[in-house]
């Protein structure tokens, strides 16, 4: 599976890359300041990082990216050739489907919207997901080559500009990860075998079971524990 | 079952964040997959390369003046001492037909470039100079390279500093042997009395104090290259 190959590739992109930051932890050029960065000259703690100094790193973040690319390719052609794509990309009704369930899950609804393979929100970060992969690369790319391919560093603002949304780009990759992982583990643990084999056995899905995250902390939720499904 | 998976995932995945996350250089079996990475990525971008493909920079833009990091690897600040060593001449020499031995005033009567430029650390950083020297093709036209010519060494006074190049990059109008910096003589915390610079590579391939320019059929390393940093670094 493609998941995998990517937890793997991004956890070197990243992790390399806080490394790489670290060497000139802020965006300005030198003698000059930078508008958007808050955090400018402040490192990046060691346990985050990987490579062990800049060359390391590197050379680490110059050889995953292939990983992270080649298995992007993989991934988008694997969804276009089974269809599955549509799945995920919007539709019209998602946006009200999307405050459904953001209702759903702030318990200012009762049930769980209907919902086909993936609800209103996962098809949304789902779709963004890959397009932040590829944001990702292209950004990187753009501070790689800037001056054999000045062209695309300057669409992006300029050297300094790319090599700062390259870096906004990855915190939105890590951010959608997060709340990923965490819905996983609290709404859906059924799914990471699915994660693993492919299959997924429907009558275990957060609709059927009313799940979301925090469900204990609401007695309106004892509808969803009384169907057996979570067995914590 | 579900618990057990449960439990089993959430610890290999804690054990595996962990392992990424230490400070490490990885595991040394790596070494070789990420040496085949850096000679593909190599190819890659010798086939992306364009000797017209140019850094330009706003005429108005802003220059870094004295922030302009100063670097050097010797203990102290590198100075041509004529004293003792004579008078500083820049060798021209390797696969060509008319070796050349240069002093800075031969240097500065020959056709002289002045071009705004931006240059790239390996750090990250960026910062702007206005330099002013012989490009690299009009030295090489001088001393009649040959066609073996496949590389470049750039060696120096500054310890045992050298890097070569790909002989593209090299003759890439954009590569200057520089003696000016910002309309004025080149100081000794820039590389005075001479040093190459170019956008096309990272700063660390721009050798500074420049004694010699070799030449070659095979590719010679580098200070930075021989200690793990990649040997193209091409911008």
């Amino acid at each position: 599976m493609t998941h995998w190959v990517n937890f793997v590739a991004l956890g070197l992109m990243i992790t390399t890359g806080l490394r790489i930051f670290n060497a000139f932890p802020a965006f300005a050029r030198k003698g000059e300041s930078f508008c958007c960065y808050p955090f400018a000259g402040t490192p990046i703690p060691d346990v985050l990082t990987f490579g062990g100094w800049l060359a390391g790193a590197r050379n680490y973040h110059f050889a995953a990216m292939w990983l992270l690319f080649v298995n992007g390719l993989v991934y988008v052609t694997f969804i276009y050739l089974h269809g599955e794509w549509r799945d995920l990309v919007p539709r019209r009704g998602d946006v009200r489907d999307s405050w459904e369930m953001l209702k759903f899950y702030l318990f200012a609804r009762r049930d769980h919207p209907h919902q086909g393979k993936h609800n209103a929100l996962q098809k949304a970060a789902y779709f963004a997901m890959p397009i932040f992969g590829a944001l990702a690369v292209v950004t990187g790319v753009a501070i790689w080559k800037p001056v054999q391919l000045a062209p695309l560093t300057n669409l992006l603002g300029g050297y300094v500009w790319a090599r700062y949304w390259h870096f906004v780009v990855m915190l939105c990759l890590v951010l959608l990860t997060v709340v990923h992982v965490i819905m996983v583990f609290t709404v859906d643990p059924y799914s990471i075998r699915s994660m693993i084999t492919g299959g997924y056995n429907d009558a275990k899905s957060p609709e059927a079971r009313n799940a979301r995250p925090f469900f204990w902390r609401r007695p309106s939720a004892t509808i969803a524990t009384s169907d057996g499904g979570f067995d914590r | 079952m579900n618990r057990r998976r449960f439990v089993t995932f959430s610890a290999s995945s804690i054990a595996a964040a962990a392992l990424g996350a230490c400070d490490s250089f990885g595991p040394k079996r790596a070494t070789s997959l990420l040496k085949l990475a850096e000679r593909k990525n190599e190819g890659l971008e010798r086939w992306l390369f364009r000797s017209d493909s140019h850094n330009r920079v706003a005429t108005n833009a802003r220059l870094s003046g004295r922030s302009f990091p100063r670097y050097f690897i010797s203990d102290s600040m590198p100075v041509w001492n004529e004293a003792q060593r004579g008078v500083w001449r820049l060798e021209v020499g390797g696969a060509v037909r008319t070796p050349l031995s240069l002093t800075l005033d031969d240097l500065m009567k020959m056709r002289s470039t002045t071009q705004k430029v931006d240059h790239f650390c390996v750090e990250g950083w960026t910062a702007r100079a206005e330099w002013t020297g012989v490009r690299m093709s009009e030295l090489a036209r001088a001393a009649g390279v040959t066609p073996d010519a496949q590389y470049v060494d750039f060696q120096s006074f500054d310890s045992d500093y050298h890097e070569s190049w790909d002989i593209d990059s090299a003759l890439h109008p954009q590569t200057l042997v520089a003696y000016g910096m910002d309309r004025a003589l080149l100081g000794p915390g820039h590389g005075a009395p001479a040093r190459v610079h170019s956008p096309v590579k990272l700063g660390y391939k721009n050798t500074k104090y420049l004694t010699r320019i070799v030449f070659l059929p095979t590719r010679s390393g580098g200070y930075w290259s021989d200690r793990g940093y990649e040997w193209y670094g091409g911008v």
